[in-house]
């Protein structure tokens, strides 16, 4: 009897970190390597390393020098990708980002969700696209809960997800 | 940093530089282009990539260009505060009323998010995008 092919079964990637900023770029090379691996023949790969590379960006600032922990599933079967980042953050930070992400999910379509983000993210400072960046680009949908001093960024999604689609019929 | 060269030269009329990536503005036969290369993944590239937007903007004005072709096609990945940039760029093309011109996008298929990224744009600004 042969073992079942590993793309049938949910596929698990764990990594604790105390990353400085300058292993974000790594760390999105390997995810896009190890999805491609993971799903051969599906496209989600740079969709996926998009968000855990945005994720990942948002939570290093708020670490404060403590460990960022990434788990990423992906679930032929279950036709599921699952991308959860969480980091140490204050009661403030929490609600901050609660507050942000709750103003980006009130939105139903994605893109004009981001291009209110466009156009009201501040030009000459970091911060404010991230977010709606990855509901829209990386077709995932986002939820933020809190455990004791740390919270968790969760974006999930459809592994075989549909066509972009956009006003005017244009698709990627 | 920035740093202006003589007109004419080979070398790029505008160029910056960070460890990751670097943006150049030629003048070429088949008009302008701006070429970013390697990845713009830094805390706040802005602070480098919004000041060179400023120039080569200025640079397309006085030129009466209608539009130019931004290179991405070396360009690995940009972030979301790098991104911004565009949008910025985008932002000030609309400001300049009758002298706007049009960005003229030439990807990488290899580098998939550009896709998205640029989907996007041409979204935010119809008139200002175009993707090659």
């Amino acid at each position: 009897m042969t073992e079942p092919s590993t793309t049938t079964r949910p596929i698990y990637l764990m990594l604790r970190m105390k990353p400085p900023w300058v292993f974000v770029d790594e760390i999105r090379r390997f995810v896009e390597s190890f999805c491609a691996c993971a799903c051969p023949g599906e496209t989600r790969e740079a969709q996926v390393a998009l968000a855990v590379h945005e994720l990942m960006q948002n939570a290093i600032p708020h670490a404060g020098g403590e460990n960022v922990d990434l788990t990423l599933q992906v679930d032929p079967i279950a036709d599921r990708i699952e991308i959860a980042v969480s980091n140490p953050a204050t009661e403030e930070q929490f609600l901050d980002f609660k507050r942000r992400l709750d103003r980006i999910n009130t939105e139903p379509d994605p893109l004009q969700s981001y291009l209110r983000a466009m156009s009201e993210a501040p030009m000459n400072q970091r911060g404010g696209l991230g977010l709606a960046r990855v509901r829209f680009e990386a077709q995932l949908e986002l939820s933020i809960t809190r455990e004791g001093n740390r919270i968790t960024v969760l974006a999930w999604g459809r592994l075989r997800a549909p066509l972009l689609q956009v006003p005017g019929g244009i698709h990627v | 940093m920035s740093s202006p060269s003589l007109p004419g030269a080979r070398t790029p009329i505008i160029q910056v530089s960070e460890e990751k990536y670097s943006a150049s503005l030629h003048v070429e036969p088949l008009g302008t282009r701006v070429h970013f290369r390697g990845t713009i993944s830094t805390v706040n590239p802005a602070g480098v990539l919004n000041p060179f937007v400023d120039q080569v903007h200025e640079h397309l004005l006085k030129a009466g260009a209608k539009d130019v072709r931004v290179d991405f096609t070396e360009l690995e990945f940009c972030n979301s505060s790098g991104f911004k940039s565009f949008i910025y760029w985008i932002q000030k093309i609309q400001a300049a009323g009758d002298k706007q011109y049009r960005l003229r996008f030439i990807s990488s298929p290899a580098r998939k998010w550009q896709r998205t990224s640029l989907l996007a744009l041409s979204c935010y600004s119809p008139n200002a995008v175009e993707i090659g």
